[in-house]
C-alpha cells in the first residue's frame, strides 16, 4: 500500500465536485455577469432570484452579499415524506432519483451538474445525486436561511443512518454472480462505502475462484462433447 | 495464484497442514522427533503448506506422491459444523489468523463443494456484522469485543476499510462546521 489514499474519492474531493452544483440565491447587491473559464454567470440584480454555482454562492453568503434559497428537497416536509417512503415504504431499495427532464431538454443535460437538481425548482420528492454534501455545506453556511435548521438537521442524520444500514445489509445478499441495486445513492454514500463494498465483493470472488474454475471446466468438457451448437463465445471472453 | 509481495499470502503459505508420508525417507526422521533414524511411511507430521503442497501434488517415477495432504485443524468438519450453525460465534482467528486464504488454498487443492458453500455465506454473514461494528462507535469495546477479536487477518482490513472511510466522512463534517 504505497498511497495513503483510498482507491476511491475522498469526501473533500466529492464536496469539491459539488460545489458545481447551481443553487439559488437572492442576491443583496448587483453584480455584473462574470465571464469565467466554465462559462459566464448571470448578472445579479436584487431582487431577483438567480441560479449561480455553489462555490460562488458561498463566497456570496460569506461576504453578506446574497441569501441562498435552499432547494425544495431540502424542506421539512418533502425530507419527511422521503424519510417515510425509505423507512416504510421501501425497505430494501433506495429511494428513486430525481426524474430526467423530458427528452427536449436532455438533448443538452442528462446529469448533475449540468441537471439543475438543487435549485429552488429542483423536484421536492426525490434526493439528487450529491444530496447529502449539499445540505451538509448549506446547513453549515447558511443555517438563517432555513426555516427550521435544526429539524432539517435531524431529518437529514436520520436518513443518513437509514440508507447507510441499507448499503451494510446490502452485503449479505451478495453473490459472486449477484448485485446490490444502488440506484438513487449518492456520491457521499459511495464515496463511504466503496471501500467495504469492494472489499467483500473480492473476498466472496477470491472464496468462489475455485469453484468457479471448475465451473468453467464442466462447461467446456460438455461443450467439447458435442453441444458445438451452443457454443457460447461471450463465456471466452470473460475469461482472464 | 497468490500474490509475492502479499505478506498474508507468505503467511498462508507458512500455515501448517497434517500431511501422511507414504513411503519411507531416509534420515527424514528428525521431521517427527526421532532423529538420524528414518522416516516410516505412514507417519503423520505437520508441514507448512508450501512444502506440503509440492510433496502432495509431485509425482515420482512410481506416479504416486511422496505425501498424502488432510485438512488442517482449522478446516475441519467441526469447525465447519460450527460455522453452520452461527458463523458470528466462532473465533476464527484462533483457527487460523488467515482463516479464508488457508480455505482458498485448500478449495484449490481438493474438490469440496459444500466446503466452499460454508466458506462464502460465512464470510458474506459475518462482513455485516463487520460493517455494523465499524460504524458503531461503541461497538470495539462493548459487547463486539469478543466479535472483533475472532476476526481473521482479511476480516480485519474489511474491518479497517469500513470504519476510515465512515472516519473520513465524520471528519469533513466537522471541517465544514469550523469554517
Amino acid at each position: 500500500m504505497a498511497l495513503p489514499l483510498p482507491p476511491s474519492l475522498t469526501p473533500q474531493e466529492v464536496a469539491f465536485l459539488c460545489e458545481m452544483e447551481l443553487v439559488t440565491i437572492i442576491p443583496r447587491q448587483k453584480l455584473q455577469g462574470l465571464e469565467l473559464l466554465g462559462g459566464s454567470t448571470p448578472v445579479l440584480n436584487p431582487p431577483q432570484r438567480s441560479d449561480i454555482p455553489l462555490w460562488l454562492a458561498l463566497l456570496l453568503k460569506r461576504q453578506r452579499r446574497a441569501n441562498i434559497v435552499p432547494p425544495a428537497w431540502l424542506h421539512p416536509t418533502s425530507l419527511t415524506a422521503i424519510l417515510e417512503f425509505e423507512t416504510e415504504h421501501s425497505k430494501e431499495a433506495f429511494s428513486p432519483p430525481p426524474k430526467l427532464p423530458p427528452l427536449s431538454d436532455a438533448l443538452h443535460a442528462t446529469s448533475p451538474p449540468f441537471l439543475p437538481s438543487s435549485t429552488a425548482e429542483a423536484p421536492p420528492d426525490a434526493l439528487p445525486y450529491h444530496w447529502l454534501e449539499m445540505g451538509e455545506i448549506l446547513l453549515e453556511a447558511a443555517p438563517e436561511d432555513f426555516e427550521e435548521p435544526d429539524h432539517v438537521r435531524r431529518l437529514m442524520r436520520d436518513l443518513r443512518e437509514v440508507r447507510m444500514a441499507k448499503l451494510r445489509t446490502g452485503v449479505e445478499v451478495l453473490d459472486a454472480g449477484g448485485g446490490v441495486k444502488m440506484n438513487g445513492v449518492g456520491a457521499m454514500e459511495i464515496a463511504e462505502a466503496r471501500a467495504f463494498i469492494g472489499g467483500v465483493i473480492d473476498g466472496l470472488r477470491k472464496i468462489g475462484a475455485s469453484r468457479e474454475q471448475a465451473r468453467r471446466e464442466r462447461e467446456a468438457e460438455e461443450r467439447e462433447n458435442g453441444f458445438l451448437g451452443t457454443q457460447d463465445d461471450e463465456d471466452d471472453d470473460m475469461e482472464l | 495464484m497468490s500474490s509475492y509481495y502479499s505478506p498474508s499470502a507468505l503467511l498462508t503459505d507458512a500455515q501448517k497442514v497434517p500431511c501422511t508420508f507414504t513411503l519411507t525417507v531416509p534420515g527424514l526422521g528428525y521431521l517427527d522427533a526421532t532423529p538420524e533414524a528414518d522416516l516410516a511411511s505412514g507417519t503423520k507430521v505437520s508441514l507448512p503448506l508450501w512444502l506440503g503442497e509440492m510433496l502432495a501434488i509431485s509425482q515420482n517415477l512410481s506416479t504416486s506422491s511422496l505425501v498424502k495432504l488432510d485438512f488442517p485443524p482449522a478446516l475441519s468438519e467441526r469447525v465447519l459444523n460450527a460455522l453452520k450453525a452461527d458463523p458470528r460465534t466462532v473465533d476464527l482467528r484462533q483457527q487460523a489468523a488467515n482463516f479464508y486464504a488457508l480455505g482458498i488454498r485448500m478449495l484449490d487443492l481438493f474438490e469440496h463443494e459444500e466446503m466452499g458453500e460454508v466458506l462464502t455465506e460465512t464470510f458474506k454473514t459475518r462482513a455485516a456484522s463487520i460493517a455494523d461494528q465499524a460504524h458503531n462507535p461503541r461497538g470495539a469495546l462493548g459487547e463486539g469485543a469478543d466479535f472483533l477479536r475472532g476476526l481473521d487477518e482479511s476480516e480485519r482490513e474489511l474491518f479497517k476499510a469500513a470504519h476510515d472511510s465512515s472516519k473520513a466522512v465524520r471528519t469533513w463534517m466537522a471541517e465544514i462546521s469550523k469554517k
